[in-house]
């Protein structure tokens, strides 16, 4: 294949609708020659395309079916949920349990502006975190870990059978929404990733639901805090 | 409202990725959660636009985000060539997907971290920039519908330029040229949207 045949359906080429024949003649033409500078850039034109499509709600039980994947893949050594998962990566491990929470936000707002400042540059913390509280030592900690995505980091959760669940609200206007269930460890802790707006919210609470989740919430939290 | 809530308008959507790349190759569930709900929204609204159906969709965008987290270790990168690569492998198994639907042999078209990322890093920038302006669907839909059909049947529809050639009954050559005239014209449309305003130094 030469240049002008290489030009004639480049086009093409970037949107992957050349049969596979043609399309490996390209690409090989292209490791050697450096007369096309711009099908790099048709071909990342051709990706942004992914974006022109309009964003849709898949089912919750996806989030649930992918992770379980997730988990089958894993290790058995690593099948059992880590605590130390968003602390080792994300932040430094510093959860103590005397610390109350008021002050572990406080300090994971601190660590948060760690984490970033070592990325973008020397702004000041301005990432929100909430404190939820409970009764009998459960607790919360929510950050928003980047624009519209919150992570919930909770403890002290008493382990549900298998026909309840926890499950995450937002309040805004009086009126709750679902975020999502809230999985649990044995050992009354919890991580959570979910997507929400906290310049919406007003409060956060975790309620107990049938397995499966509630449209609204069914009984009174067991943990709530004001963003 | 907590005066600890930054302005969105002041937030840095554009910084690095080096933490979520490094809870995925650590195979930490909680930076695939991360990057579910990141781009989850984005990636099935991209499969449901090809396939059509929600269940097809889902799978696709199950099996991309898998094969992600396969292939953790070779990822690290900044946050728009991760989205790009996710969304790249989102629209592959869907296309391939589609194309076993409709009885055809699906193209198993490998898609590897370092091709996208190596993919004009510079002009990725600009392109990610555009696309936080909703820039792209506007480019697209400015689009003349004889450049856009063509466009939107190669990439959401998986067909090969001599089956749009034979679906819209044209010259094979009249393809070829659409589809390069039409890409040309994105690109500008792209450069223009991702101009001072959008740029932070």
């Amino acid at each position: 294949m030469n240049c002008d045949e290489v030009e004639d359906i480049l086009g093409a080429y970037a949107l992957d609708a050349l049969p596979g024949e043609f399309s490996a003649d390209v690409t090989a033409h292209l490791a050697t020659c450096s007369k096309h500078p711009e099908a790099a850039e048709l071909r990342a034109v051709a990706g942004a395309l992914a974006f022109a499509a309009p964003e849709a709600q898949p089912s919750a039980a996806l989030k649930t079916r992918l992770l379980e994947a997730l988990r089958e893949e894993s290790e058995p050594a690593d099948a059992a949920p880590r605590r130390i998962g968003i602390l080792g990566w994300l932040k430094p491990p510093v959860r103590q349990r005397a610390v109350p929470y008021a002050l572990a936000g406080a300090l994971v707002i601190a660590l948060i502006a760690l984490v970033i400042t070592n990325v973008g540059g020397s702004d000041e913390p301005r990432r929100a975190a909430i404190s939820l509280s409970g009764e009998n030592n459960a607790g919360a900690v929510v950050y928003e870990l980047e624009d519209g995505i919150i992570v919930l980091d909770a403890e002290g959760l008493k382990p549900l059978d298998t026909a309840q669940t926890y499950q995450l609200w937002s309040i805004a206007s009086g009126k709750p929404s679902s975020l999502g269930l809230i999985g649990t460890a044995p050992n009354g802790e919890a991580l959570a990733v979910v997507r929400a707006d906290l310049n919406a919210i007003e409060s956060l609470a975790v309620t107990i639901e049938p397995a499966g989740g509630s449209i609204a919430p069914t009984t009174d939290p067991v943990l709530e805090g004001k963003v | 409202m907590s005066p600890d809530l930054i302005d969105p308008s002041e937030r840095n959507t554009h910084r690095e990725d080096g933490d979520l790349a490094d809870g995925l190759r650590r195979r930490d569930p909680l930076a695939m959660e991360i990057l579910y709900e990141r781009l989850g929204r984005q990636a099935f609204g991209l499969a449901y636009r090809i396939l059509g159906d929600g269940p097809s969709a889902e799978d696709a965008v199950q099996e991309a985000l898998l094969t992600v987290w396969r292939q953790a270790d070779r990822i690290d990168a900044a946050r728009g060539r991760l989205n790009s690569f996710v969304l790249t492998l989102v629209h592959h198994k869907a296309i391939d997907a589609l194309r076993v639907k409709r009885g055809q042999q699906a193209r198993q078209i490998s898609v590897d971290f370092a091709e996208v990322e190596k993919v004009g890093a510079d002009f990725s920038e600009r392109v990610l920039q555009s696309i936080a302006s909703g820039e792209v669907r506007a480019a697209l839909t400015r689009l003349p519908e004889e450049q856009r059909r063509p466009i939107e049947m190669a990439y959401y529809e998986g067909l090969t330029h001599l089956e749009i050639a034979a679906a819209l009954d044209l010259p094979l050559g009249t393809v070829k040229s659409r589809l390069r005239l039409g890409l040309e014209k994105l690109r500008v449309a792209l450069r223009a949207g991702s101009g001072d305003e959008l740029r932070r130094s």
